[in-house]
């Protein structure tokens, strides 16, 4: 399993999105905590709030700030805070793509045992990133 | 010793700033306090073979302030995140495979979803004492587990259906073939895996990497390269509750993420140089205490 693999075997196609996914997020993730630590970009929450509300459940932190719940932080990105939290669902999002792409490689190889725990696979990833899931709301 | 002292510098920076009336003068201390404590303990992470979230969220939710919910949803993302890293180069030296993953992962998702959600549905303290409980029983699980290596497996039915097995070089040239047995148990307890993951924001490589081993009869460089793979898929999907729930602040997340990654890097290289079985002791007490104090907070008993 060490020799070379072609591109278009599903562990290397898997590991060169993979690759390039984490650095281009890594990256994003280094420059929004920059932008918001320096206060380059203004915060939603004020940074001196934040010891007296990260005590709070998620919950009342979220009513206590009118901060965005659910999907709405998208719509927040001009503030620090919310563009950190599109690095962190960066990373989230990272292996659902890749598996996404496997999809078609598997497919290719014949195995289309794989090819359909790798598709359903990205469809719980994709349910949950969209909360499509009981108990989500 | 340095490593000692680096994590008691990481655990007393921070409180002494803010501890008279909550005032947030210097709220920056916090998240360089985490970031200092990630440090080192990404380096033990990597040196006593188990991985950060483990030891972040129970070390974590008993000497810093943040709210539980915080706790967790940095813990799963730094398991996350580390794992992220490792992966391609996990893969293409086929110390992970990726067939192998795609069953298990997708067990432990579903489940990992599971855990999320009624982990926000249950009381604090509930949470909080399962977590001190779980702990220590991973504390139990490392003092006394073995290493299954060179045994013969035979491939069950579901194993051949589903075409796991195959071989990997290791760094000596040798070539090791492997196959898995006992797979319909493999997925399910990946299931339960996946749903403690998900519930405390833990990776959860203590776990995978015994069933891999232990139950699958995987060979372990296998188990522990297929293991962190399978936590980035798995905890992906229940990273997403956290966030849809506000669980994730980046003040708390992000300085814990960067600690850790750096950390690890560190370990990776002070590797060969450390004696590993004695961080890997210092690991389980670290883990006892940190347990044996959620428990008590979850009880009421130390607050």
């Amino acid at each position: 399993m060490s020799q070379p693999r072609s591109e278009h075997d599903p562990q290397e196609r898997y590991a060169r999105w993979l690759e390039l996914g984490s650095r281009l997020v890594f990256v994003f993730g280094c420059v929004a905590l920059g932008l918001y630590l320096t206060g380059l970009l203004p915060a939603l929450v004020p940074v001196r709030d934040l010891p007296r509300l990260w005590t709070l459940p998620a919950g009342e932190f979220l009513r206590a700030t009118q901060a965005p719940a659910g999907f709405e932080w998208i719509g927040f990105l001009r503030y620090g805070d919310y563009l950190n939290v599109a690095a962190i669902a960066g990373f989230s999002l990272l292996s659902m793509v890749c598996t996404v792409r496997v999809v078609p490689a598997f497919l290719k190889n014949g195995e289309r045992l794989h090819a359909l725990l790798a598709a359903l696979e990205a469809l719980v990833l994709l349910a949950a990133a969209l909360n499509l899931f009981p108990g989500a709301h | 010793m340095l490593l000692a002292a680096g994590l008691a510098a990481g655990l007393a920076a921070a409180p002494s700033a803010f501890a008279a009336d909550g005032a947030a003068a210097a709220w920056w201390l916090w998240p360089l306090g985490l970031f200092v404590l990630c440090f080192f303990l990404g380096i033990l992470a990597v040196i006593a073979g188990v991985g950060g979230g483990v030891l972040f969220v129970p070390i974590v939710a008993s000497f810093f302030p943040f709210h539980l919910d915080y706790v967790r949803g940095a813990g799963l993302v730094l398991a996350l995140t580390g794992t992220l890293a490792a992966g391609p180069s996990l893969l293409r030296s086929g110390l992970a495979s990726l067939r192998l993953v795609m069953p298990l992962a997708l067990a432990g998702s579903v489940f990992s979803l599971a855990g999320a959600v009624i982990g926000f549905a249950l009381p604090v303290n509930v949470v909080q004492t399962a977590l001190g409980a779980t702990i220590i029983a991973v504390a139990v699980l490392l003092w006394v587990a073995k290493v299954a290596e060179d045994e013969r497996v035979h491939a069950d039915a579901l194993g051949r259906l589903l075409g796991l097995s195959g071989e990997f070089h290791d760094a000596a040239g040798g070539r090791t073939a492997w196959r898995t047995r006992h797979t319909a148990l493999g997925i399910a307890a990946f299931g339960g895996i996946g749903f403690v993951g998900g519930l405390f924001g833990l990776g959860a490589g203590w776990a995978n990497v015994p069933a891999l081993n232990l139950l699958m009869g995987v060979p372990l460089k296998l188990a522990v390269g297929t293991s962190g793979l399978a936590i980035s898929l798995i905890n992906s999907s229940a990273a997403w509750v956290y966030i849809g729930r506000g669980a994730l602040l980046p003040m708390i997340a992000m300085p814990s993420i960067l600690g850790v990654m750096l950390g690890a890097r560190i370990g990776a290289r002070l590797l060969h140089g450390m004696p590993s079985a004695l961080v890997r002791h210092i690991v389980i007490v670290v883990l006892a205490v940190a347990g044996a104090r959620a428990l008590a907070r979850g009880l009421g008993l130390w607050v």
